[in-house]
């Protein structure tokens, strides 16, 4: 575990010190000419009783100045002309004439930014562990409904549809058209639900932006949850952990031990339908607790690649839905500002959140391996 | 019960190929569509939109491949010549560009693309789409590098690939042929097939970003147009607005479904897309047990 833990620090080390030189390199977004001439003229503009758009107060420095280097002609144009580019600068700024805020790190910008990442860290908190759940969840539950051989929707209908045809009987042809609707709805629904489960969340956002308050931290959460693939893709993985669990050697066993393995609902024997949608999942007595225990295993170092995939949701979410006062639209501004010191600072932070991340997974991999006395540990 | 079908049942029996078919069909049936109710101006710009997210994402398989594989066996080929230092290196290089949100880097690609545009060096459309492709595999090429590192460490540990070199064949024959080719291709079609699907999604979310945030630096203008970026177009988003109306009045379906043709197809188009690569790689994870 020590290993791994050096070796997320060398990556935050690593990354930290890209950043820096990048920065260097590039003079951290900032003109150097521009920065010169703002030293040379600052000691002339902090004078209170100068005003440098008075033209009377520009003759009058130039002949002080010339009083004082009576030869150096050239240098005071040069200086005078510095403050006219300045003033110049200031006036077509963007910064000026927004009132935004300097480029660079400032204190204000920090105390803003700050709680903007706290909250992010929260919503990524809350979105990682409820995205956890759902996969979890959602994955059993397919799995059980694979293992019952329950056939898809639509094929269920036209079955039962298609066994009515033969009877060439209209009335018992139309019960069973009419009849088997609620399925079709079922279908509908179930498109439907596909459907939110794959759109980008921009997508889902702007359709609901006239109707809802989609600038809303429950609705960012939800949002985070469901969109973007998100739950269905891990989910999908989980449910093929468990696919690959369940053709092990150990289900053979744990059977001719006597264990459970009818997966119907409810029945003696069978799965307690409540069981699935629990936090901690348990189905003591049944085959299933020990191919979910072994699939939950292998899945948690998925956590950290679905730990990425989240950030990407989330950065989505927060720029693509210009939600104000939030961390990635702030980026985003810096971006378009080209303030790549903020950014590359932005990045950072991000990528500390995802090591933190990874760091966490590796800690609770490491304590179940203890548990199951996984042999990885002692490699 | 296969022995009764037809060809073309037996063929459809499969569930990657009914997906594959039902993909084209839904798009073809929307080409009918908007041919009817999309004025000619939309259509062409939908078409073209479609195509180049189709060529970007295409552009993407073909280079996670060529990358994915010469990293995944270029790591394997490190460790077994004895090369540790370079190996571990590696590793933790590309360990490192695995915590990178895919997003924060796609975005950094994509600044870097438009100092090169206002600089005049990338000036063909061709070669900017391009860059927009490789600027998405460098994210998405480690899943196929880690499915390729995996088959060779599984065919390493059984007696094939012992036995095979007894033979007197190659490494990078057994390797390369052997393992990838002649027993793995299900899976890397797999893993193709799913970064396809990923192409497309953080292709158009980082469009849609860039064309949101009415850049000046980074701005859409300046790209090959795109489903993202033809989302994000005042039209189409009042189009998308407009569909939460449909849940207060179920009877402006129709309306939707002709009067704001043009983000309905776009974003129809990418929701469709991604919903049958996914039952088309599953189609495949089912078949082949993977």
């Amino acid at each position: 575990m020590k290993g791994t833990l050096h070796t997320h620090l060398l990556s935050i080390l690593v990354v930290a010190g890209a950043f820096a030189l990048i920065l260097a390199a590039t003079g951290g977004g900032t003109d150097p000419e521009a920065e010169a001439r703002r030293r040379l003229v600052a000691p002339f503009l902090e004078l209170e009783f100068f005003d440098a758009g008075d033209p009377l107060h520009r003759a009058l420095l130039k002949e002080t100045l010339r009083l004082y280097y009576p030869s150096s002609e050239e240098k005071i144009d040069s200086l005078l002309q510095a403050i006219d580019a300045y003033r110049q600068e200031q006036f077509v700024s963007e910064t000026e004439k927004t009132g935004a805020e300097a480029l660079g790190w400032t204190s204000r910008k920090v105390a803003r930014l700050i709680p903007m990442y706290l909250q992010f860290t929260v919503i990524y908190g809350i979105v990682l562990l409820l995205t956890l759940y759902g996969a979890q969840t959602l994955g059993t539950y397919r799995f059980i409904l694979d293992r019952r051989g329950t056939p898809p929707l639509l094929r269920a209908y036209w079955r039962r549809v298609a066994a009515a045809l033969p009877t060439r009987n209209l009335l018992r042809i139309a019960a069973a058209v009419f009849g088997n609707l609620p399925l079709l709805g079922l279908a509908l629904l179930k498109g439907f639900a596909y459907a939110i489960l794959f759109a980008p969340a921009y997508v889902i956002a702007y359709s609901l932006k006239t109707r809802f308050d989609t600038d809303s931290y429950l609705f960012m959460i939800v949002l985070g949850v469901v969109s973007n693939g998100m739950v269905i893709t891990y989910a999908n993985k989980f449910y093929l952990y468990l696919i690959h669990e369940s053709r092990k050697g150990y289900v053979e066993t744990a059977i001719v031990k006597n264990l459970a393995r009818t997966f119907q609902w409810g029945v003696p024997g069978g799965i307690p339908r409540r069981a699935v949608f629990r936090i901690r999942k348990h189905f003591g007595g049944h085959v299933l607790q020990h191919i979910y225990e072994n699939a939950r295993f292998q899945y948690i170092p998925a956590l950290k690649e679905q730990a990425t995939f989240l950030v990407t949701g989330l950065i989505i979410i927060e720029m693509a839905l210009n939600i104000q006062g939030h961390f990635c639209y702030e980026m985003l501004q810096n971006i378009l500002r080209t303030d790549y010191t903020v950014v590359a600072g932005m990045l950072l932070a991000i990528f500390v959140l995802v090591k933190a991340t990874d760091i966490l997974v590796d800690l609770w991999y490491e304590r179940e391996a203890r548990r199951y006395g996984h042999p990885e540990l002692d490699q | 019960m296969n022995a009764r079908r037809s060809p073309s049942g037996r063929w459809l029996a499969n569930e990657e190929y009914r997906w594959a078919l039902l993909w084209l069909g839904g798009l073809a049936l929307l080409w009918i569509w908007n041919t009817l109710y999309l004025n000619p101006p939309a259509l062409a710009q939908l078409e073209q939109a479609f195509v180049n997210t189709l060529i970007g994402a295409a552009a993407v398989v073909v280079m996670t491949l060529l990358l994915g594989w010469s990293v995944g066996t270029g790591l394997y080929f490190l460790e077994s010549r004895g090369r540790r230092m370079v190996s571990l290196g590696l590793t933790f290089a590309l360990n490192l560009l695995r915590s990178v949100p895919q997003m924060v880097g796609i975005l950094a690609g994509y600044i870097i693309l438009t100092i090169l545009i206002q600089r005049e060096v990338l000036q063909s459309p061709a070669l900017q789409v391009l860059w927009m492709a490789f600027t998405v595999t460098a994210f998405t090429f480690l899943e196929l590098a880690d499915v390729i590192r995996e088959r060779i460490d599984f065919y390493r540990r059984s007696d094939f690939f012992d036995a095979m070199l007894c033979c007197g064949i190659r490494e990078s024959r057994i390797v390369n042929i052997e393992i990838l080719w002649k027993n793995s291709v299900a899976h890397v079609l797999q893993k193709l097939i799913a970064v396809f699907g990923m192409a497309i999604f953080l292709q158009c979310s980082i469009d849609f970003i860039i064309s949101v945030g009415l850049s000046r630096e980074v701005s859409l203008s300046n790209f090959p147009v795109t489903l993202g970026g033809l989302l994000a177009t005042l039209d189409s988003k009042q189009d998308i607005l407009a569909i939460s109306t449909f849940f207060t009045n179920p009877a402006y379906l129709l309306r939707l479904a002709t009067t704001h043709l043009q983000g309905i197809s776009v974003a129809f188009a990418i929701v469709f897309t991604l919903l049958c690569v996914y039952k088309v790689s599953n189609g495949i994870v089912r078949r082949y047990r993977l």
